[in-house]
């Protein structure tokens, strides 16, 4: 197996509110014989303040990642809208070339066809919009086309594992960004939503490959006392490593 | 950016207050994207389509005064008084000046999103002209006195009995009645009285061919029809967008509006205005009102090649859960959020943000306009120009330091990471306006960046 | 400067490089029979599928006695029958074409000739000279069409090839219109209602007979 060196990029609200999907992420690649690297002086990828209207601002933030990561062959991040937005803002480097999503660089660089994975639960897949439109993880319900999801091909190789079924199997969550506090009325109705289908399937868990999707639908069903869990995909994918 | 309450997020907030009517309005709207979705799935060749829909939009902007020029070639050939709007005033204007040559004070009008846009109705008002709206849902809102909420659903933010006290107080049907069959009915016995005798119609244009100087309007009512034919004066309105290069190719767009609208194959009526009738009068008024200047903006133009099918109301899980009138302008929705900085940039400030850039509204767009991408566009146009409020400024900038430094990135983090432990109501509180309806994600012992360096360095 | 040379000159200024034209979806492939000509009988079945979905009626009916007896049962209240297919007479009244539109305000059934149909959508291609009048399909309570079996498109771009076909035959209309189903509405909370201002009943009649072609175009 050729051995990939891999940068890693963690989100900074990854970083700092979800480490345990980091560590889940690093584990993972080097299961599968990633040699993988942490350059210590990342922050963000400058996409809170460009979609606020602020790109002029994010100058910092490029020249730092440019910095940080142009070394690397492969450059991995477990956030679809993060990725989406290097590969699309990130000008004057040939980053964006070696810039993946997690699940798209399991399947498809990696092509990772089994799992040593366990998680008997009911999962709900949220298809996060930027990862799925902007990246292609999945087929979009508005193309006629034909379906595929690569988190759920790699979901349908844990053991164990109940995928539930949707009303609406990619509506977004509301979280959009700078969008869930400017627009909090309408971004919490959007996760309630969503919450509420997960939960008339009978879902135990709800995942998906970006965190930020996953920390707004948590805090509404934290806010309701639900039993209902959200965990993401690099967690599950990673589940029973270690006993 | 608007610091009164005549932004979305005001709006939108105001809206949401009633949950179970968000959850209606959603529903209902919801049901008409799923609709779309059979019908589009019935056509074998349906994005090879969108393509060449797309592409044809693309020729026209590409060549529009020459597209135009033929138009109006054409037309007048064909015995059509051509007009031209330089901008809503005009329009107005030259539509009362039809009815004053004619001694008319009485007309109707089927729907017209540009005479919205040009408010032609409270000019005509003012200038003592009753207009009848004759599209059931417009003459809904007409009655009730607000704007529509939906291109091509007016009243898609009224219960049928709100329609019902509408239709008693002003039509004399019984109260309580909310059937719409009913209902219908009822507006079918009032319109037609107006039908008959009105002789002036004013219809909007869906498509004008510049190869043949005819113009085509869409209905399932009938009502442009029944305007039309019983008047004396047919005055068409119409974007200069709106033209297509070839007749033929109005088996692309026909196939595509009904059922990126509604879902159904083809409107009841699509009907093809070539002539006018002997002893008739017919007028088109083309209406620049900006759209000559948006031609020029290389990253927005795109959505010029509009055909108001309102599909990407239908998909936008935010227009759903704030209905049009949050979007304080006449086409709402997302293809309305990239039209109206156009035409007032400070007014229209908000409405790029009403978004959380899902995407979903670009892939059901039956012309492929990038509406996701020039929301994300005009945003930086509006910051750049100034319309960012000033407390937005700071934070955005005051983030740009700390996501340019790292060490006073690591130590914010520690920071704010601190206070959520050890002195939470500092967070949790209501000036945190994500914590009024969420918790805060439960604050780490260290960051990602921390383990990192202690177990694998 | 007139406001036509002002938005003329900006648009011509500010339109974008040139762009070329697409070429069309190409027509839908006919099916072919054991003989090899083109049999459409999957297209009339698709079409009659379609208009009923919309709300529509469709008989396939070798002669016009046989559209008599059938709109003389579906109709028997109606008062005024107005028809332009010279032979549904005596059953029909044969008005003139250049009456007044408002003197067909009581009409309660009017029968009108087509060209064709489409089959992916159900409807109708019908021209003024046809009409009678152009008010006439839109002011009638109740209104039937007729075409023949054969003539019946696949779907738009077909269509659009026949009216430039039927056109080079005879002069260009000053109207036309494509009709399919009756006239409905679903703008009271997305309850569909057949009968909004137009017709409140459509009904296709397919002819498997030559129709006359005296006064049809």
């Amino acid at each position: 197996m050729t051995k990939h060196r891999v940068g890693l990029f963690i989100p900074c609200y990854v970083d700092q509110f979800y480490p345990q999907v980091g560590i889940a992420t690093l584990e993972l690649l080097e299961k599968f014989g990633c040699e993988v690297v942490y350059p210590p002086n990342q922050t963000c990828c400058g996409q809170p303040m460009a979609n606020s209207g602020f790109e002029h601002l994010t100058t910092g933030c490029n020249d730092l990642f440019i910095k940080n990561f142009s070394e690397f062959d492969y450059i991995v991040a477990p956030s679809g809208s993060c990725v989406l937005h290097i590969k699309e803002h990130l000008h004057g480097s040939d980053i964006p070339k070696k810039m993946y999503e997690l699940v798209e660089f399991l399947t498809d660089v990696l092509k990772v066809d089994s799992l040593e994975a366990s998680f008997p639960y009911k999962v709900g897949l949220h298809q996060s919009c930027h990862g799925q439109r902007g990246l292609g993880l999945a087929q979009m319900s508005e193309l006629m086309a034909p379906p595929f999801s690569k988190p759920q091909q790699l979901l349908d190789l844990v053991k164990g594992i109940e995928l539930i079924n949707l009303d609406r199997v990619d509506e977004c969550c509301g979280f959009g960004g700078t969008f869930c506090v400017a627009e909090e009325a309408v971004s919490v109705k959007m996760g309630k939503d969503r919450v509420a289908d997960h939960i008339h399937h009978g879902a135990e868990v709800i995942t998906g490959a970006d965190m930020s999707c996953l920390m707004h639908l948590e805090g509404i069903l934290r806010r309701q006392k639900s039993d209902v869990r959200v965990k993401h995909i690099a967690e599950i994918l990673n589940s029973q490593i270690k006993a | 950016m608007s610091t009164n309450h005549n932004n979305h997020a005001a709006l939108a907030a105001a809206f949401n207050k009633d949950e179970p009517r968000v959850e209606w309005h959603d529903q209902t709207l919801w049901w008409v994207r799923k609709k779309r979705d059979i019908a589009a799935a019935k056509v074998p060749d349906w994005e090879a389509l969108r393509d060449t829909a797309s592409r044809i939009k693309d020729n026209v902007l590409s060549n529009l005064s020459g597209y135009l020029r033929q138009f109006e070639e054409e037309a007048i050939r064909n015995g059509i008084t051509v007009h031209w709007a330089a901008d809503a005033t005009e329009h107005n204007q030259i539509i009362l000046s039809l009815l004053q040559k004619h001694k008319v004070d009485k007309m109707v009008k089927s729907k017209s999103m540009l005479t919205e846009e040009c408010h032609l109705n409270e000019f005509l008002h003012e200038n003592g002209v009753e207009v009848i709206d004759t599209d059931l849902g417009e003459r809904v809102v007409q009655l009730a006195g607000e704007p529509p909420s939906h291109i091509v659903l007016p009243c898609i933010h009224k219960k049928k009995e709100e329609i019902g006290e509408i239709f008693h107080e002003h039509l004399g049907t019984p109260a309580g009645n909310a059937d719409p069959q009913f209902l219908t009915h009822a507006a079918r016995l009032h319109l037609r009285e107006k039908f008959l005798t009105r002789r002036v119609a004013l219809t909007g244009v869906n498509f004008a061919v510049a190869e043949t100087g005819e113009f085509v309007v869409c209905t399932n009512e009938g009502n442009a029809d029944m305007g039309a034919h019983l008047a004396d004066v047919h005055i068409a309105c119409m974007g200069i967008e709106k033209i297509i290069p070839q007749r033929r190719h109005l088996g692309v767009f026909l196939r595509l509006l009904a059922r990126s609208a509604t879902g159904q194959p083809i409107t009841t009526y699509s009907s093809h205005f070539r002539r006018p009738r002997p002893g008739q009068e017919m007028h088109i008024v083309l209406v620049d009102n900006g759209r000559s200047v948006h031609l020029g903006r290389k990253d927005f133009r795109n959505s010029l090649k509009c055909i108001r099918c309102a599909a990407c109301f239908n998909t936008c899980p935010v227009y759903r859960r704030s209905g049009g009138h949050s979007y304080h302008t006449a086409v709402a929705g997302p293809i309305g959020s990239i039209l109206a900085p156009n035409l007032d940039r400070s007014k229209y400030a908000d409405l790029p943000f009403a978004s959380t850039l899902c995407g979903s509204c670009s892939n059901v767009c039956p012309v492929k306009i990038d509406i996701h991408e020039q929301l994300y566009k005009w945003r930086q146009v509006i910051v750049q120009e100034g319309n960012a409020t000033a407390g937005k400024k700071a934070a955005m900038k005051a983030m740009n330091w700390v996501l340019s430094n790292p060490s006073v990135y690591h130590g914010a983090g520690r920071a704010g990471r601190w206070f959520m432990l050890n002195a939470p109501f500092t967070v949790n509180n209501g000036l945190n306006a994500w914590w009024r309806q969420r918790d805060m994600p439960v604050a780490p012992k260290q960051s990602f960046g921390e383990w990192y360096k202690k177990n694998k360095h | 400067m007139s406001s036509r040379e002002k938005i003329l000159s900006a648009v011509a200024a500010n339109q974008p490089a040139p762009r070329e034209l697409p070429p069309l979806p190409s027509a839908a492939p006919a099916a072919e029979s054991a003989q090899g000509s083109a049999m459409p009988a999957d297209l009339d079945a698709q079409f009659i599928a379609v208009l009923e979905s919309i709300g529509g009626e469709a008989y396939t009916v070798s002669g016009f006695a046989r559209i008599g007896t059938i709109l003389h049962e579906k109709f028997p209240a109606a008062k005024r029958v107005i028809s332009n297919c010279p032979q549904i007479q005596p059953f029909a009244e044969a008005a003139s074409a250049s009456e007044d539109p408002h003197t067909f305000e009581d009409v309660d059934l009017a029968i009108l000739p087509a060209h064709f149909g489409v089959a992916e959508n159900g409807a109708c291609w019908i021209t003024e000279s046809q009409m009678l009048h152009r008010a006439l399909p839109f002011i009638t309570q109740h209104l039937a069409l007729v075409i023949h079996r054969r003539d019946i498109v696949a779907d738009m771009h077909q269509a659009y090839d026949r009216i430039a076909l039927l056109e080079s035959a005879v002069a260009p209309y000053g109207f036309a219109t494509f009709i399919a189903g009756p006239s409905k509405t679903a703008d009271i909370e997305q309850s569909l209602v057949l009968g909004a201002h137009g017709p409140i009943s459509l009904t296709v009649f397919l002819l498997d007979e030559q129709l006359s072609d005296a006064g049809f175009f």
